[in-house]
């Protein structure tokens, strides 16, 4: 057992260097660790990077948690019903809405983001929460779909049969039956929309102006011109940012191993 | 596709053929949201670049809105152009390179962290972080640690009596260094996903083959991968179109370069456009990604359809 | 929320009308008649916290002179093209766009631009080439406030413990980079990336020995290519020059593993901070002793789109009053630029003696679309490939030029 957790801990220390690393540059001046002997720890570090982020990018840290939590409402509402649809209800042309789903994924970022901002700009969704939700639900959307279709599939199609026999309209079916059995493929297809919004620069810069708004993809600009770049500043950025996501992951993962006792009791 | 699964069979006969009718219409509003979604964004611009890739698109058209059809010309364009083969091999070898590794790491990762030890399911999560950093940071730090003079991996591969490697600044392992980083950022993906598969197997399967004296390769073998087939499908399938797709990644770490060594479809497709100012070209190159992802779309349908019949059998 | 949520929709759907009706773009006329609007919006890449500050300065002080509010927005530098074209597209363009002078000859094509001229804006002593670089079909669509250029910026200390005098020539830059080069310290370092920003940093060297865009493989192209490709194979620069922007390039400098470095006068403020880093700046160094260098203009220019009639207006009146000469200096000052006008400039240089040998450079520099125009994005990237696949030796300087000339003649 302790052997497990060991060689545990070692994989996730290697392959989170790169993380340490960022930690390590926002503590030291920029470009320090490009020098002949880097330092592996900030022995004469600073906190000015951090200084500088804490006063500039609160806002766009509470934008960022918004959009990205409303991205996974908006993609669990629409998908959920629908890889229902398509793993347990069979329907004529399921294959090929699965099909047309892979392929809409292929469309390059910067053709979306075109097309998107002359229709938003059309209905006012510039700057708007709602618009770039919608957005970076089109990364979302076709991924939740295939995920969760995926997953219910093998729900035993007699668990849903034997609900129907009870009596239960489809509604029924899906919320007291095919919900509660997916939660861990919910979570997990929810946890996925939420780095997808969270990580999102193209459509963020594309569809704000920074006039109310702001996701810290873009807030990090403030330290990345077009002469310089203020590394000290953007690695303290980034780890600030990450602090409060990875809560809310870690708190997400709990929910799944609670889901999945809960889930057991059925089996 | 035979529409009578034997569940159906089974269910007490009410009326004829009323509840499959019954069932269709439930079926189309189940999935109405996510039709209307589908149609209203992505119609539009898949429908933008089929066309765009027609007309000789220039700078002006976006103003005017004019852009002369020029036929497959763009295509020809493209084929023609000495960068196509590069760029093709390029995005053969990076999607390759990183399907295989990002899934077969995932995987054993997968494996390793469902069995439950201390600790496993927190080391578990800390694996997602690195999807939590932008890719301007995390691309940044790679290049860093690339950095053939005084990066932290030349330094450690002097350390055990090894050479350094020129990793971004030769042609050869340029394309190795932005997989490498891209097998990282995927790894996570594929460990999640896969562990959430795992969860999804009764655990009574192992314990009953375990009686049986099954080691524990012949329970991966017999258990975990084929009832992991559906997941492994997806998984990988996704997979497959996010790498064909990777932009940020090879533009922050390379740039495409040197000497066009990491160029992929997708960084040249956006070169053509906003360096060349051949919208037309860049579109083209756009559609022949979403050829691809066709092919590889309807060999996923067929294998999906395989595992189907098998369920149903 | 719901008030201006309501404006906006109004408007949207007004939008939507006249996106769908087929009428004609609105006419690059400037009424001189038409009463100037009170608020303006404005478009630029300075985003990073010091050059943002200074540009809002900037803008502060105009929209006190004028009158006018300005509505301020700003992009990342990579996101300002693909920005344009979507204003173009879907007729939502700022009413005052500053963006690199290069591009401004692609954005003047699109015909979503209005010449100066009807704002009284005049475009006498300024600097020739600034102007060349907003003028697209014998019309001025831009002019900048500040310009600047590529200069060679040397460690003194490091200079003067190897007994290295400033280089003036290619000879003199050869063996001095050759004699700094040691532990572990590079001579020289430059950016040779992929993009526009390493067809940039080369000019400097093709230009000051004769070549032209139009004619990539030359005898003087290659041999400006070579020299440059003999830096990095001797070892005096390193061979991660390919790998790093200009950024990078300052970051070497700053910890001391290079000795020189090509760069612009935008990094000055950061070498004051360090003090324990003593710097001088000479102009790039010419291939023969007694020659000019010649280095590619930088800097934004101010244009104003087609709006309507009051927005343009107003928007050349700020711009009017960014482009008048202390706001012109205040700019220069604040973000290390020299100014455009040639009398300020000579004023500013007497001012700064850091930046003389800049001030110097610029009226000689040249406008990198004068001659090409609209086609000099492709040649600039056919050109940034060949230095590339020079630089790794996967193809030799002559050839390399030679296919670069094939790609950008197509």
């Amino acid at each position: 057992m302790k052997a497990r957790t060991v060689f545990g801990v070692l994989i996730v220390a290697v392959l989170l260097f790169p993380l340490y690393w960022m930690l390590n540059a926002s503590l030291q001046p920029s470009g320090a660790l490009l020098r002949p002997d880097p330092a592996f720890f900030p022995v004469d570090g600073t906190l000015d990077g951090y200084r500088k982020a804490l006063s500039s990018q609160g806002p766009h840290l509470f934008s960022s948690v918004v959009v990205a939590l409303g991205t996974v409402f908006v993609s669990l509402a629409i998908a959920a019903p629908a890889s229902y649809a398509l793993a347990q209800l069979r329907v004529r042309g399921g294959p090929v809405l699965v099909f047309v789903l892979l392929i809409v994924q292929m469309i390059p970022g910067i053709v979306m983001a075109n097309a998107l901002y002359t229709v938003f700009s059309n209905l006012g969704l510039i700057d708007n929460y709602l618009g770039l939700v919608l957005a970076d639900s089109t990364a979302t959307i076709p991924f939740a779909i295939l995920l969760l279709r995926a997953f219910m599939i093998s729900v035993p199609k007699e668990l849903t049969e034997a609900s129907r026999v009870d009596g239960a309209g489809y509604w029924r079916t899906f919320r007291s039956i095919i919900l509660p059995v997916s939660r861990n493929a919910l979570v997990t297809a929810g946890l996925f929309s939420f780095l997808f919004a969270w990580a999102d620069f193209l459509f963020a810069v594309t569809l704000t102006t920074g006039q109310s708004f702001e996701p810290i993809t873009v807030g990090i600009y403030r330290f990345v011109g077009n002469q310089s770049a203020d590394w000290n500043g953007i690695m303290a950025t980034a780890v600030l940012a990450a602090v409060p996501a990875a809560v809310l992951l870690v708190v997400a993962q709990r929910y799944v191993v609670a889901g999945l006792t809960s889930g057991a009791v059925k089996d | 596709m035979t529409l009578v699964a034997p569940a159906t069979v089974t269910a007490p006969p009410r009326s004829g053929r009323k509840p499959r009718r019954d069932n269709r219409f439930a079926a189309w509003l189940f999935l109405l949201p996510a039709l209307a979604y589908v149609g209203v964004f992505f119609g539009y611009p898949l429908a933008a670049n089929l066309v765009m890739s027609t007309q000789d698109y220039t700078v002006k058209s976006f103003y005017t809105g004019e852009a002369p059809f020029v036929g497959f010309d763009n295509y020809a364009a493209v084929f023609d152009n000495p960068l196509f083969s590069t760029a093709v091999l390029n995005t053969a070898l990076f999607t390759a390179g990183s399907l295989v590794f990002q899934f077969g790491i995932g995987l054993a990762l997968a494996v390793f962290f469902s069995g439950r030890f201390l600790g496993s399911a927190l080391l578990r999560s800390l694996l997602l972080l690195p999807w939590l950093l932008p890719l301007v940071v995390s691309g940044a730090v790679w290049r860093w640690m690339f950095d053939q003079d005084h990066g932290v991996l030349n330094a450690a591969l002097r350390f055990v009596g090894l050479d350094a490697v020129p990793w971004l600044s030769s042609t050869g392992w340029a394309l190795p260094a932005v997989i490498l980083t891209n097998i990282w950022i995927g790894i996570p993906f594929n460990l999640v996903i896969l562990h959430g598969g795992l969860r999804a197997i009764p655990a009574s399967l192992y314990e009953a083959a375990s009686l049986d004296g099954a080691g524990a390769w012949q329970r991966f073998r017999h258990i975990t991968w084929p009832l992991l087939r559906p997941v492994t499908g997806i998984v990988l399938m996704l997979g497959l179109v996010y790498t064909i797709k990777v932009f940020d990644v090879i533009m922050v770490v390379t740039g495409g370069g040197p000497a066009n060594a990491t160029q992929t479809l997708t960084t040249w497709s956006y070169r053509l456009s906003f360096q060349d100012f051949a919208f037309g070209q860049g579109a083209a190159v756009g559609n022949v990604l979403i050829l691809v992802a066709t092919v590889f779309g309807l060999l996923y349908l067929r294998s999906a359809r395989a595992t189907l019949a098998e369920a149903a059998a | 929320m719901s008030l201006p949520r309501r404006a906006l929709i109004l408007a949207a759907s007004a939008a939507l009308l006249t996106a769908c009706s087929p009428s004609p773009a609105p006419q690059a006329s400037t009424d001189a008649g038409a009463p100037a609007a009170t608020s303006i919006t404005e478009l630029d890449y300075y985003a990073d916290e010091q050059g943002s500050a200074a540009w809002q300065k900037i803008l502060d002080t105009c929209a006190t002179q004028t009158g006018i509010k300005v509505q301020r927005q700003t992009v990342p530098t990579a996101q300002m093209l693909p920005k344009v074209l979507q204003g173009a597209s879907s007729k939502t363009l700022p009413d005052l766009l500053f963006t690199d002078n290069p591009t401004l000859q692609q954005v003047a094509a699109t015909g979503a631009l209005t010449p100066l001229d009807g704002y009284g804006i005049a475009t006498d002593g300024y600097y020739p080439s600034i102007v060349k670089a907003g003028t697209y079909q014998d019309k001025v669509y831009g002019v900048a406030p500040g310009v600047n250029g590529l200069a060679l910026i040397y460690n003194k200390d490091l200079l003067t413990a190897a007994g290295v005098a400033p280089p003036k020539t290619w000879d003199e830059l050869k063996a001095a980079a050759a004699k700094l080069t040691k532990d572990g310290k590079y001579g020289l370092a430059f950016s040779a990336i992929p993009s526009e920003e390493g067809t940039w940093q080369f000019l400097p060297f093709f230009w000051s020995n004769g070549a032209e865009l139009s004619q990539l493989d030359s005898a003087q192209s290659v041999k400006a290519l070579q020299f440059v490709t003999d830096l990095v194979n001797s070892g005096s620069a390193s061979k991660s020059v390919v790998t790093w922007n200009q950024n990078d390039v300052a970051d070497q400098f700053v910890g001391g593993t290079a000795a020189m470095m090509v760069n612009g006068s935008w990094n000055l403020a950061r070498l004051d901070e360090q003090k324990s880093l003593h710097y001088g700046v000479v102009p790039i160094p010419v291939p023969q002793a007694g020659g000019k260098p010649v280095v590619a203009l930088g800097g934004e220019v101010g244009t104003v789109p087609v709006t309507s009639g009051p927005t343009q207006q107003a928007a050349g009146k700020v711009l009017s009053c960014i482009l008048s000469e202390p706001t012109m200096l205040e700019w220069s000052k604040a973000h290390a630029y020299i100014p455009s006008k040639t009398a300020a400039a000579t004023k500013f240089g007497a001012e700064q003696p850091a930046m003389q040998a800049f001030v110097d450079e610029v009226g000689s520099a040249r406008s990198r679309t004068a001659e090409l125009g609209e086609k000099y994005p492709k040649v600039s990237q056919a050109l940034a490939d060949a230095i590339q696949a020079a630089l790794t030796g996967k193809q030799p300087a002559d050839q390399a030029l030679k296919a670069a000339q094939q790609a950008s003649g197509s």
